[in-house]
């Protein structure tokens, strides 16, 4: 039977212009492999999304209201840098504002007492909350109860470690600490206020690079404010926003608009992310219009076969056989070039996803799986191949009749 | 099985507007009410040149379709046949002598006759070798189409029609470049394959007519 068969694909074969094919193979080979290795990196540099201490972090801002000298002078309770109900709630409705939190702050004083050898140094504090949702960090020991739990858990600023660290211990040749050291420092925090006093343990339990404050949590802050302030909980003057989509412009002009300030430098971080998938859309784009274009020089090159071919195709449907039949022999090569073609442009992938792995890992970034990107590749070369089938069996049907 | 090929009122489009002048006037097919072929019996359709009788054979082959009135088989109009339906007939039904033979010159004499029964594995290698001794071309076998006379050409594409199955053998001038005795060869084998099956055969000629025993004779 095979024999037999190779007398049509003899035929057939004649005029199949290698040097086409091989163009063909090749600008598709280009443009899939563009599309693909972009999809990978595009991937492998955004999975630092998913982690939360990141260079590119899923975007948060911190936003408060601009301090006028003045205002501030004049007193007032600070109202004037508070955000109104109406205000939070037409923040919270920006579609680019995937989640608010606010910033609670103590309604009480607090004191702040260290002490170790007997010798004790001590100082006024502020404490914020914020919903355990916006922390960049979940350290150990997190979870708070009023009245059972033994210390107080704190959350500050890596920025102010660093402020001792490296401003302070240096210049008055005072000792560098660790995270770790910190964290076992005992602290005592005298709450006082509504002609109330209490000392309690507290103890620092992580740093944040999100958030520029002394954290402690809600529960405990809920707790604090109700024991000793008998005002009624205050309007947060700080917001934190969950961005939907980093470095979205729309929210520079909301809040330039609205006069609102940002903190950190989470918005650049966010452009720069912007600016990625930017980058990566052009050039995806850029590789499908050469997939693209190579499908037409397929495709043109099969048609100019066809033609060369013509009379021969004919001829074998003047002897019974169905255009199926005749197209099966170009349908074969069509699969095979192009199945061809998606094999050597996900090893291009690979091979290339190779070479920023490492690189990435030193950041610490986790390299995706590649398995999505090989599945839009199939998908890719699936759908061309489809294309190329149905034109091919077009010719060969339209060459039925002479 | 089919048992009648039925032109009605037939004309090929090129003889629009000269339906009153030869050869369309004298011809006893083109525009006739109806012409009717039977399974069984044989017709020599005897034409001058550019009479369109090459035409008549693309018609009721389902080549062509630039003609007018109805060409009908088993009373189906063949205008609304499918490719699929074509390709069955011309694998069962209908065997087809080209006048231009349309043998591929590049395959062997061998290959070009494979090539039509592998599609219906009607006859064994064997049966088609005894077939080109008859025909005096068994020598040729290996031989590319191409490099054969005229003549040879079309005892090639003769057997090559043979290899089906058929209640119809249309043969365009199949003894054109033929001597008598070859003649008398081929008209031999072909009946005899026409008798096995009870075929019908419709033949055409411009001059040398194929020496049937008897047949019907027609003038395009």
């Amino acid at each position: 039977m095979s024999k037999k068969s190779n007398i049509v694909w003899r035929l057939l074969r004649r005029n199949i212009s290698v040097g086409q094919i091989a163009g063909y193979a090749l600008a598709n080979l280009v443009g899939l492999a563009i599309v693909l290795t972009a999809i990978q990196f595009y991937r492998d540099v955004t999975s630092v999304w998913d982690d939360e201490d990141s260079f590119i972090s899923e975007d948060y801002i911190i936003i408060s209201k601009k301090v006028s000298g003045l205002g501030s002078l004049m007193g007032g309770g600070g109202n004037a840098t508070r955000f109104s109900e109406e205000e939070l709630v037409d923040i919270a409705s920006r579609p680019w504002a995937r989640k608010v939190g606010r910033f609670n702050s103590a309604a009480f004083n607090v004191y702040a007492k260290v002490s170790f050898g007997g010798s004790s140094m001590g100082s006024d504090l502020f404490l914020e909350s914020i919903p355990d949702d916006f922390f960049d960090v979940s350290p150990k020991g997190w979870d708070y109860e009023p009245g059972k739990s033994e210390f107080v858990p704190v959350i500050i600023s890596k920025d102010y470690l660093s402020l001792y660290n490296f401003g302070f211990a240096t210049s008055r040749g005072m000792p560098q600490v660790s995270e770790e050291v910190i964290g076992m420092v005992p602290l005592q925090f005298s709450l006082s206020g509504n002609g109330r006093q209490e000392w309690v343990n507290a103890r620092i339990v992580g740093f944040s690079s999100r958030l520029n404050t002394i954290a402690v949590p809600e529960e405990f802050m809920d707790w604090a404010n109700k024991e000793f302030s008998s005002a009624a909980p205050e309007l947060p003057s700080r917001l934190i926003v969950m961005l939907d989509k980093p470095g979205d412009p729309e929210v520079e002009s909301y809040l330039e608009e609205h006069d609102y300030e940002t903190a950190g430098d989470r918005a650049a971080n966010g452009k720069a992310a912007y600016f990625l998938s930017l980058v990566t859309s052009v050039v995806i784009a850029v590789g499908l219009v050469i997939s693209l274009l190579a499908f037409f020089i397929l495709l043109l090159s099969i048609y100019l076969l066809l033609q060369k071919n013509s009379e021969k195709i004919n001829q074998l449907m003047q002897l019974g056989y169905s255009p199926r039949q005749v197209a099966r022999y170009y349908h074969i090569i069509i699969i095979c070039v192009n199945f061809a073609v998606l094999l050597v442009a996900l090893a291009a992938m690979l091979t290339a996803s190779h070479y920023w792995r490492e690189p990435l890992s030193t950041l610490g970034v986790d390299p995706t799986a590649p398995w999505l990107t090989i599945g839009i590749g199939a998908g890719i070369v699936l759908l061309i191949t489809a294309g190329n089938l149905t034109a091919v069996s077009r010719a060969v049907r339209k060459r039925f009749y002479v | 099985m089919i048992e009648e090929i039925t032109m009605q009122h037939v004309l090929p489009r090129v003889f629009l507007g000269s339906e009153h002048e030869s050869p369309v006037k004298d011809s006893e097919l083109w525009l006739k009410p109806e012409v009717v072929f039977s399974r069984g019996r044989y017709y020599l359709i005897e034409a001058e040149s550019g009479t369109g009788k090459s035409s008549l054979c693309s018609y009721i082959y389902g080549l062509r379709r630039d003609y007018d009135g109805y060409i009908l088989i088993d009373g189906k109009d063949v205008k609304y046949f499918s490719i699929d339906r074509w390709c069955e007939l011309r694998r069962r039904g209908i065997a087809y002598l080209p006048q231009e033979m349309r043998l591929f010159p590049e395959l062997t004499v061998m290959e070009n006759i494979e090539i039509k029964n592998r599609l219906t594995s009607y006859k064994s290698e064997k049966e088609i070798m005894e077939f080109l001794e008859r025909l005096e071309i068994a020598h040729k076998a290996d031989v590319p189409a191409g490099r054969l006379s005229v003549g040879q050409q079309q005892r090639v594409a003769i057997i090559r029609a043979l290899c089906q199955p058929f209640d119809f053998l249309l043969i365009d001038e199949p003894v054109s470049h033929l001597d008598s005795r070859n003649n008398q060869i081929v008209a031999s084998l072909i009946d005899e394959e026409a008798k096995k099956t009870g075929a019908g055969i419709i033949a055409t000629s411009v001059g040398n007519k194929i020496q049937l025993p008897e047949y019907k004779l027609m003038r395009l």
